[in-house]
């Protein structure tokens, strides 16, 4: 019993001194293995545009950084994967050496040729005595445009009248969007751009257009919306049927009374009538031409006519002198005037030469005239016959 | 005095027993020379109304002309009947005529008459072309010659021209037989006194009308 106890007790020390060496051992080699491995962190990631559309191209910024404060690291390869995004940048080989707490910015270009939806692709670091990462990023792809739509326009359009048209552009997408822009091609538009510039997410900006129209009828105005989602070009069409009428209450003039008289001798016609205004608002600045054409050519003294202001329900006389070629039968006229905001209107109205009353024969002597020349030429001879048979 | 346009053989018949009076002649031809004078008014008031945007340094010019050529006609008439009268005078002394220059000149005066109411029916026609005509303005002067020979040759304008030459044949009727008598000529020699210089004013009048028709037409 007496050697049993004190083995006993000599067991009990030795196991307790070998697990407390084995501890300590254990402890040892993890130590060795802290100051082999540097710590490396992706301290930022970037994607720019926040949000990318399908098909466009898009930059990752990653930045690596090192966390030791008295050891550098030596970077030696960077690479980004993607199993929905493609990544179109090649993989970063040796980018350099990350001295202690330095950082380093990495950029990959990547495409999404995916359908919508949030993809995270990862990027691989491996650092010479560093811990290798692993790190994934969220990369949100959201197709959805911008809208434009028609905000305001006129119940009613008419010729020749300017029509206020505003457009409204939101942006329903979850990032900014830039160079946003409105651009027609329609002449009768103006303006022909109205650029708006940054909008914001979730933001709308009206655009005003004004139309004029020059005819009457079913007509559509075509609108382009351009914007940019990063460095991608971006574009929605719009087109706003319209219907132009005449209006109700603008000027229409018409001729009345219309005469045309032949000037023996001159091959000139004179063209009097009156001008009339049917509409319920006044004409300004009344000018009636002799329109251009082959064999049509304006005389002097009334190469134009200056009528002026034309009130509702007034009227004018007019002459106009116009020399016509021998086979013309018809003289164009070019009636312009401006509404009360100046805008210039112009209509083309024809006489008839031959059709039109009053028009005289063309440089023949009139029936009367023929027989007074023939019954003082018979008074003439017949006197002379006389005198002779007298003497 | 009516007999000289019915009968002017008997007429100036009669004149020669009488004594030589230039009084009426002269009287006649100034009525002829005031009446185409009044025509060639109204004509060249056609041209000063063509002229009318003319410079306003030329004005004064352009509005004295009618009454410078109304007066300078009838001066003109005066003249001219001297010179027809020394014509006629000249030419029937190839034929032997006797007679002094101033029976010569009563005779060819009493054969205006008839150019009073030729001159009386021009001027009402030329009225009528004044008053209805389309006068164009012309600003350029090269285009002057256009406008009137466009004129010119106006049907009323070739009327009037058509009666002169009636009225014309009249009065060369006259000087027929107002020549026999007063140069004692034949009849034969007479008419062929009066043809000459008559045909020669009618082909020179027709060429000279003619020649400014065509300048509205180049």
């Amino acid at each position: 019993m007496r050697q049993t106890i004190p083995t006993f007790i000599f067991l009990f020390f030795f196991v307790i001194a070998v697990a407390t060496s084995g501890v300590s051992a254990a402890n040892t080699a993890s130590s060795a293995t802290e100051e082999q491995k540097a710590s490396v962190v992706i301290s930022d990631c970037q994607v720019n545009p926040t949000a990318l559309m399908c098909n466009d191209i898009g930059t990752v910024t990653v930045t690596i950084k090192n966390m030791e404060i008295y050891k550098s690291v030596n970077i030696k390869e960077v690479q980004m994967l993607s199993q929905g995004l493609k990544v179109l940048s090649d993989s970063y080989f040796n980018p350099g050496s990350l001295g202690s707490g330095g950082d380093l910015r990495l950029t990959f270009t990547i495409k999404a040729t995916c359908p919508d939806g949030i993809y995270y692709p990862k990027v691989m670091v491996n650092g010479e005595g560093a811990q290798s990462i692993r790190y994934s990023f969220p990369v949100t792809v959201d197709s959805s445009s911008l809208t434009i739509g028609v905000k305001d326009v006129p119940e009613d359009i008419f010729r020749g009248e300017r029509a206020k048209i505003e457009l409204v552009v939101g942006n329903p997408r979850p990032n900014n969007v830039t160079a946003v822009k409105i651009v027609t091609e329609d002449k009768d538009v103006m303006p022909a751009e109205v650029f708006i510039g940054t909008l914001s997410a979730d933001n709308s900006e009206v655009a005003a257009f004004y139309f004029t129209p020059q005819a009457k009828g079913d007509c559509v105005l075509n609108f382009k919306l351009q914007f940019k989602n990063g460095d991608n070009h971006h574009f929605t069409d719009l087109s706003v049927p319209l219907n132009v009428t005449e209006s109700k209450k603008s000027a229409e003039l018409i001729l009345t009374g219309i005469e045309v008289e032949f000037i023996p001798g001159m091959n000139v016609y004179k063209i009097t009538g009156d001008i009339n205004n049917a509409g319920l608002e006044a004409a300004n600045s009344v000018v009636m031409k002799v329109g251009d054409a082959e064999g049509i050519e304006a005389m002097q003294p009334y190469k134009a006519y200056f009528v002026g202001l034309l009130n509702a329900d007034d009227f004018s006389s007019f002459e106009l002198n116009v020399k016509v070629g021998e086979n013309e039968t018809q003289v164009p006229l070019l009636i312009e005037y401006k509404d009360e905001d100046g805008i210039l209107f112009s209509e083309h109205e024809y006489i008839s030469i031959e059709s039109s009353p009053g028009t005289a024969s063309t440089g023949e002597l009139p029936v009367p005239m023929i027989a007074v020349v023939i019954v003082i030429a018979i008074l003439v001879i017949g006197m002379i016959a006389y005198s002779w048979k007298k003497r | 005095m009516l007999e000289v346009l019915t009968n002017p053989n008997k007429f100036f018949e009669a004149r020669m027993k009488g004594e030589e009076s230039l009084r009426i002649p002269v009287l006649i031809v100034l009525i002829s020379g005031i009446i185409s004078g009044l025509s060639s008014f109204l004509q060249n008031s056609i041209t000063v109304k063509m002229m009318s945007e003319v410079p306003p340094e030329a004005q004064g010019i352009v509005s004295i002309m009618p009454t410078v050529s109304a007066i300078g006609l009838v001066m003109f008439f005066l003249i001219f009947w001297v010179f027809v009268a020394a014509i006629f005078y000249l030419i029937s002394c190839i034929f032997k005529g006797e007679g002094d220059f101033n029976r010569t000149l009563e005779f060819v005066g009493y054969g205006y008459i008839p150019m009073i109411f030729g001159g009386i029916i021009g001027a009402i026609l030329m009225y009528t072309i004044v008053s209805t005509a389309h006068i164009p303005v012309v600003t350029d002067p090269a285009k002057m010659a256009e406008a009137l020979g466009l004129l010119l040759k106006s049907p009323m304008m070739l009327l009037s021209y058509a009666i002169s030459f009636l009225f014309m044949l009249w009065s060369a009727n006259i000087w027929i037989f107002g020549l026999k008598h007063a140069r004692n000529l034949t009849t034969k020699n007479a008419v062929i006194t009066i043809t000459i210089p008559v045909a020669s004013y009618y082909i020179i009048m027709t060429y000279v009308l003619w020649t400014i028709s065509q300048m509205g037409v180049m």
